[in-house]
C-alpha cells in the first residue's frame, strides 16, 4: 500500500470511529427516522375511499402545496405515484445527508484554519488522503443509514399494508449515488476557502444555486425570462448532481434501465471531476489558510 | 542533509525568500534567525513541502526534494510553534500519539510512545486529555509526536517561545540529547540567547536574503567591531577614566558606578596590560572581564545595517 493510501485508511478509520462515538449522526437518524414514521402515519390517515389525498392530513397537505409550489404538479404526481415511500425516503434521508455533508466542511474549514491539517501534513499524510478520508467517511455513514432507513420503511410498510414500489429501490440507489456528488462538491467548498464560515456559505450557496437551476426549469413558465433562464439552467445543469439525479429517474419512469445506469455513471463522472478539481485546487492554495 | 540552491518564493509582486542558498551538514543543530517578515516560516514551509518554491532547488538527504516526495517527508518531524488545541482535545495524549503513529505505519508503537513520554517527563499523564495540558506540556507533546517516526531532521520552530524557565531548559536539554543521537536539528527562533546556547550554527535572514551565515563563534568574531572589559573597583577616581584613555590600546573607557568599561580592538588580550596599570594606580580590580559581542547584538548589528536597504517590504507571508 502506498502512503497515501496508508494515510487516507488510517484517517477514514479514525473519522468513522470519530463520527460513531459522536452523537450528531445518531440524532440526525433519529430526526429521520421520525420524519419518516410521522409521515407514514399521515399517509395512511390521508387514505379515504378514493385514494390517497395529501389534502386529508395537515402535514401533507402543507408538503404537497409547497412542492407543487416549487416543482410544479406533475412532480409531485410522480413522487406519490407508487405510495408514500419516495417522498419520504427523501425526507428522512435529508438530515443525514445535511448532517454529514455540513459536519464535513465545518471540519475541513476549522482544521484548515486552526493548523490540524498543517499538522498532519508534516507527516506522510498530504491533503488529497484528508479529504479521501472524510468522503470515505461520508460515503460509509450514507450506505449505513440508507440500509436502517429501508429496513425501517420495509417494517412500516408490512405494518401498514404498504409496498414499496421500484421507483423507491431507484431512487434509493440513485440518492446514495447523488450523495456522494453533493459530498464531493463540499471537498470543493472547503479546497476554495480557508475557514469554516466561508466554506460552509460556499457550500449551501452551490447546493441552494442547483436546487433554483433545478426548480426554474420546472415553474418559471412563460416569455424571456423563461428562455433566459433556461440557456442559463442549460449551461449550468451539467455541473449540478441534481441534473443527473433527475435524468436517472426519468429513465427509471419510462424503464430504460440502460440509460438509467448511465445516469449513474454521470453522476459518478462529475463527483470525480469535482473531486481532482478539489485536488488542484488545494494543491495550489497548500493546507495553510 | 539539507541544501538549498537559488530558493525563492513569490507572492504575487512581494518577494518573500529571495535566492537563500542553505548547506547544512548532518548531526549539526542550525539557526535560521530574522526579524519577523524576514522570510523564516516562507523558507521552512517550502523545506518541509508546505509551500511550493517559485524557483530554486530544495535537496534533503540528497536527492532533489518536491511534495510529492512522501518519502522523503517521512523522514522529516516538525514543532510548529503553536499546537493546534482548538482539535482533538477530546483524545488523551497515547491517543493523539497513537493516531500519528498509525499514519506512520510504526510497529511496535505503544513502546515507542511509552519511551518518548518518559524521556520528556510527561509518561503520567499519558491517559489525560490534553485539553488540559499546560503551554510546556503541549510543547514537549509536540516534540515527542515530531520524534515518534525517529526522523533524520528536526524543524522546530519557536519552540522555547511562551516557556517558563524550567521549561525552557527542559526544552533545550531534550534538544541537546536529540543532537547528541544524531539528528539534524533545524531551528527557527527570535529567543537569541538560547540560539547561542543551541546551535552550532546560524543564519540570518532578513528582506528574504539570507545575510549571514556562520559558525556561532566565528560569526561572533567577525561582526564585533570591538570587545569591551569590564573592570569591577573598590571605587572609581574622578580622573582615572581620562588616564585610561590616553593608553596606547584604549580605543574609549566610561564609567558605570565601580565599574570601569574599557573598549578595546577585537584582536588581542589587553586584560593584562590593564589590571596592571590600574594597580600601578593604586586602584584593585575586584574582577576583570571581557565581554565579546552577543548574538543578540550582532543579529541588530546586521538588522540595523541593512533596515535602510530593505526598508518598504512588507510582512512575510
Amino acid at each position: 500500500m502506498n502512503q497515501r493510501a496508508h494515510a487516507t485508511t488510517v484517517l477514514a478509520r479514525r473519522r468513522i470511529f470519530e463520527t460513531l462515538i459522536s452523537p450528531g449522526f445518531y440524532i440526525a437518524q433519529t430526526v429521520g427516522l421520525v420524519l419518516a414514521y410521522f409521515l407514514v402515519a399521515g399517509f395512511v390517515r390521508a387514505i379515504d375511499s378514493s385514494g390517497f389525498d395529501y389534502q386529508l392530513y395537515p402535514a401533507y397537505e402543507l408538503i404537497g402545496r409547497s412542492l407543487v409550489g416549487a416543482f410544479g404538479t406533475t412532480f409531485v404526481e410522480k413522487l406519490f405515484s407508487e405510495g408514500p415511500f419516495l417522498f419520504i425516503l427523501y425526507i428522512a434521508f435529508l438530515p443525514v445527508l445535511l448532517y454529514l455533508a455540513v459536519s464535513s466542511v465545518f471540519r475541513f474549514g476549522l482544521e484548515k484554519k486552526v493548523g490540524a491539517l498543517e499538522l498532519l501534513t508534516y507527516g506522510p499524510a498530504d491533503s488529497t488522503s484528508y479529504f479521501l478520508a472524510a468522503l470515505i467517511k461520508d460515503i460509509l455513514m450514507t450506505a449505513i443509514y440508507l440500509v436502517v432507513l429501508l429496513v425501517f420503511l420495509l417494517v412500516a410498510g408490512v405494518l401498514n399494508n404498504l409496498i414499496l414500489g421500484p421507483s423507491f429501490y431507484y431512487s434509493l440507489i440513485i440518492l446514495f449515488f447523488l450523495s456522494v456528488a453533493i459530498y464531493a462538491y463540499g471537498i470543493f467548498a472547503s479546497s476554495l476557502t480557508d475557514n469554516s464560515a466561508s466554506a460552509i456559505a460556499v457550500f449551501l450557496g452551490l447546493i441552494l444555486f442547483f436546487i433554483i437551476i433545478m426548480m426554474g426549469s420546472f415553474t418559471i413558465v412563460s416569455g424571456y425570462v423563461r428562455n433566459l433562464a433556461s440557456v442559463f439552467a442549460w449551461i449550468i445543469k451539467w455541473i449540478s448532481p441534481l441534473f443527473y439525479w433527475d435524468l436517472a429517474l426519468r429513465f427509471v419512469e419510462v424503464g430504460d434501465w440502460g440509460m438509467y445506469f448511465i445516469g449513474i455513471l454521470l453522476l459518478l463522472v462529475l463527483s470525480m471531476a469535482i473531486l481532482i478539481i478539489s485536488h488542484l485546487t488545494m494543491k495550489a492554495r497548500g493546507v495553510r489558510p | 542533509m539539507i541544501q538549498t540552491k537559488n530558493l525563492t518564493k513569490r507572492y504575487g509582486k512581494f518577494t518573500a525568500v529571495d535566492g537563500v542558498n542553505l548547506n547544512i551538514p548532518a548531526g549539526e543543530i542550525y539557526g535560521f534567525l530574522g526579524p519577523n517578515g524576514a522570510g523564516k516560516t516562507s523558507t521552512i514551509m517550502m523545506l518541509l513541502g508546505i509551500v511550493k518554491p517559485t524557483s530554486g532547488e530544495i535537496r534533503l538527504f540528497e536527492e532533489t526534494y518536491t511534495p510529492k516526495r512522501l518519502d522523503l517527508r517521512r523522514r522529516i518531524g516538525m514543532v510548529p510553534e503553536k499546537h493546534p488545541t482548538g482539535m482533538w482535545t477530546w483524545m488523551t495524549a497515547g491517543e493523539y500519539l497513537q493516531m500519528f503513529a498509525d499514519l506512520f505505519g510504526l510497529e511496535d508503537s505503544g513502546r515507542r510512545i511509552d519511551h518518548l513520554l518518559e524521556q520528556v517527563g510527561l509518561a503520567e499523564v499519558k491517559n489525560k486529555k490534553f485539553a488540559e495540558f499546560s503551554r510546556g506540556m503541549l510543547q514537549k507533546l509536540s516534540i515527542v509526536r515530531a520524534l515518534l517516526h525517529d526522523p533524520d531532521i528536526l524543524f522546530l520552530d519557536e519552540p522555547i517561545s511562551g516557556l517558563d524557565p524550567f521549561g525552557v531548559k527542559q526544552i533545550r536539554d531534550l534538544i541537546l540529547e536529540e543532537n547528541r543521537e544524531g539528528r539534524t536539528i533545524f531551528i527557527s527562533s527570535h529567543i537569541l540567547s538560547e540560539m547561542e546556547k543551541l546551535c552550532h550554527r546560524v543564519a540570518i535572514i532578513f528582506g528574504g536574503k539570507l545575510m549571514v551565515e556562520d559558525q556561532m563563534k566565528s560569526m561572533l568574531n567577525t561582526l564585533a567591531k570591538d570587545r569591551e572589559i569590564h573592570v569591577d573597583l573598590e571605587e572609581l577616581p574622578a580622573d582615572l577614566l581620562g588616564k585610561v584613555k590616553a593608553l596606547n590600546f584604549v580605543q574609549d573607557a566610561t564609567g558605570e558606578e565601580k565599574t570601569l568599561v574599557v573598549k578595546v580592538p577585537k584582536t588581542g588580550d589587553y586584560r593584562k596590560e590593564l589590571s596592571k596599570y590600574l594597580i600601578d594606580q593604586n586602584l584593585v580590580p575586584l574582577s576583570i572581564q571581557e565581554k565579546s559581542l552577543s548574538l543578540e547584538e550582532a543579529f541588530v548589528t546586521i538588522t540595523k545595517e541593512n533596515i535602510n536597504l530593505f526598508a518598504g517590504i512588507g510582512g512575510e507571508k
